[in-house]
């Protein structure tokens, strides 16, 4: 081709180049990506932002390996599109691994490109995605790979509470490449079409010589539901890109920033006489958690995260007169709804997330204590128990408390209790806050009357009734000002409403230190 | 979650879907709905009402 000489031929040059970096590996690749079911790093772009919004960066660069025979290979982009672009009107900054350019691996130059523009959206206080479709390190460039993921960890690590960073895997991601989405805030996973893990089916069989597929090690069900790594799972690109709109809408761009308030048809006086019969009598009976939520927020405002994780805990974002709110609760459906480690890390990472993000916690309180266990003590229940209190007790935006049922033992403490800081706390009618349960707390306070009785088991099943009638109450616990206020469950959305709507400007403040050593 | 199987709800031969309750466990004081994981027909109940039960155990399999 001749050198252009008039800006004419220089404006086609420019377009000639354009066009080429726009198809990425080539269209037998995009060919390929698609067969697998997956879009393209620049359509998931284009299907992430708001139309005719997108601003690339860098569709020029190119890597500068000279070994392997690289030199003869070069695609303009390198293997990942950049920039910027708009959601619902909102700015964000965005990384989209590129597949079909040599796997998406990542080179030096892909790894400069990715810090630019997180830098970038930590300087312009704007939400990170990063959309992930890699092979992992470019082999051919050796340990400049492994300094570019260093690179992108550190500023993931820095960024992290100061502009939400939201993951979404599309492809592989495997080896050191996990940990920056791992230390992003939320992961999202397509269904079938991704996977994470450190070691993969080959590694494993060589060393474990365990068989496994890279779904059963790090698909996106496994990670949804048993390891808890990702928070969202969907079934396509598409549906998993609108995932991610969605859950923007619930966060502010930066932590200086409120989230946004959306005006609901939704009345704040809204009562709902049918909750007042929600709690069932039988207090063995679970009831459903998630409906009682879903009745005290504004209507369609319920978005759940890690949905299938400790399903014992419930975490979600939810807007109550408009204002986004994080909710927190136990489900008594699941493990009767009790503290185990999964459900203490889920509450205990989503708690601070909402706190770092300016966001008020609502947490719903039917836990009858701790799971019991050989497995939860091994597996360190008190660690992982104890950053719930942390969480909740370094926490300094509104936090309200609702008790619908029990709230026994360290649990009681440990759900957003008085005692740690919570600013306005509710308990219904059918609440019981007690020390323990009563079948234990007879046992252990009525021993002499009990091991007297003739009849053991009678005396025992009446103190237990005593005991139940005169202590597994709310009163108290509102007799000590543990508890604000006894409420009918009926007024729950517009007592709640009102709680908040006067801790809308709440301050607090903390000791000035480096930071504290919350227990890992 | 080991406890008391209090209610089996099911029999051979009965279509589930997907959370379809399939016997009721007590433990913790709390009378939980076991679930199922998907859609199916029962091919085996492996438990019966009163039968203590440990976690993982198999309390029923789909066909």
């Amino acid at each position: 081709m001749s050198v252009p000489t008039t800006t004419q031929e220089k404006l086609a040059e420019l377009e000639r180049r354009e066009s080429e970096a726009s198809l990425g590996g080539g269209a037998k690749r995009i060919e390929a990506q698609h067969a697998k079911g997956k879009m393209t790093a620049r359509e998931r772009i284009v299907s992430l932002m708001d139309e005719d919004t997108f601003e690339e960066f860098d569709r020029f660069v190119v890597h500068r390996c000279a070994d392997f025979g690289m030199d003869r290979q070069k695609i303009p982009g390198d293997g990942v599109v950049t920039g910027h672009g708009k959601v619902d009107g909102r700015p964000v900054f965005v990384f989209s691994q590129d597949f079909t350019v040599f796997g998406g691996s990542l080179s030096g130059p892909f790894g400069e490109k990715v810090c630019k523009v997180m830098d970038l959206a930590v300087k312009a206080g704007a939400p990170i995605i990063g959309l992930n479709d890699s092979g992992g390190a470019r082999i051919q460039e050796g340990v400049i790979s492994l300094g570019s993921y260093g690179e992108i960890f550190r500023r993931n690590v820095l960024a992290s509470g100061v502009v939400p960073q939201i993951s979404a895997i599309m492809g592989p991601c495997a080896g050191g490449a996990v940990y920056s989405p791992a230390i992003t805030d939320f992961i999202f996973m397509v269904d079938q079409t991704s996977y994470m893990h450190i070691t993969g089916p080959q590694v494993i069989k060589t060393v474990t010589g365990e068989e496994v597929t890279s779904e059963t090690v790090g698909g996106a069900k496994v990670h949804n539901s048993k390891s808890g790594v990702a928070q969202f799972i969907a079934k396509t690109d598409q549906q998993c890109l609108a995932d991610v709109r969605k859950l923007l809408s619930y966060l502010p761009q930066n932590w200086e920033e409120k989230a946004p308030e959306k005006l609901s048809a939704d009345s704040a006086e809204r009562r709902n006489p049918e909750l007042d019969e929600f709690i069932p009598d039988n207090y063995k009976s679970p009831y459903d958690m998630k409906k009682l939520i879903k009745t005290v927020v504004d209507k369609d405002s319920f978005f759940e995260v890690a949905k299938q994780f400790a399903k014992n805990m419930i975490t979600a974002f939810a807007r109550l007169g408009g204002m986004v709110v994080g909710i927190v609760a136990n489900n008594p459906m699941f493990l009767a709804g009790s503290l185990d480690i999964d459900a203490s890390r889920k509450c205990s990472r989503f708690v601070r997330f909402c706190d770092a993000f300016n966001i008020p916690v609502i947490t719903f309180v039917d836990v009858p204590g701790f799971l019991p266990g050989v497995q939860q003590e091994y597996g360190g229940i008190i660690t992982h128990g104890s950053k719930v209190i942390y969480a909740y007790c370094e926490a300094t935006v509104p936090l309200i408390t609702v008790i619908t049922r029990k709230a026994y033992g360290g649990a009681y403490d440990v759900m957003g209790s008085k005692h740690h800081g919570a600013d306005v706390n509710f308990a219904y009618p059918t609440a019981e806050i007690a020390v323990m349960g009563p079948e234990g707390a007879v046992n252990i306070v009525f021993r002499k009357e009990i091991d007297q009785a003739s009849d053991k088991a009678q005396a025992y099943q009446e103190l237990v009734a005593q005991y139940r009638a005169k202590v597994a109450s709310p009163y108290k616990a509102a007799e000590l000002g543990y508890i604000d206020e006894i409420i009918r469950p009926r007024d729950t959305r517009a007592k709640v409403i009102r709680a908040l709507t006067a801790l809308k400007n709440k301050r607090t403040w903390r000791p000035v230190r480096r930071h504290g050593n919350i227990p890992l | 979650m080991g406890g008391k199987i209090i209610k089996v709800s099911v029999n051979v031969g009965d279509t589930v879907a997907e959370d379809d309750e399939v016997a009721v466990l007590e433990a913790m004081k709390m009378e939980m709905p076991i679930v199922a994981e998907e859609d199916g027909t029962v091919a085996e109940v492996k438990v019966a009402a009163g039968q203590t039960v440990e976690a993982e155990q198999v309390i029923i399999t789909l066909k």
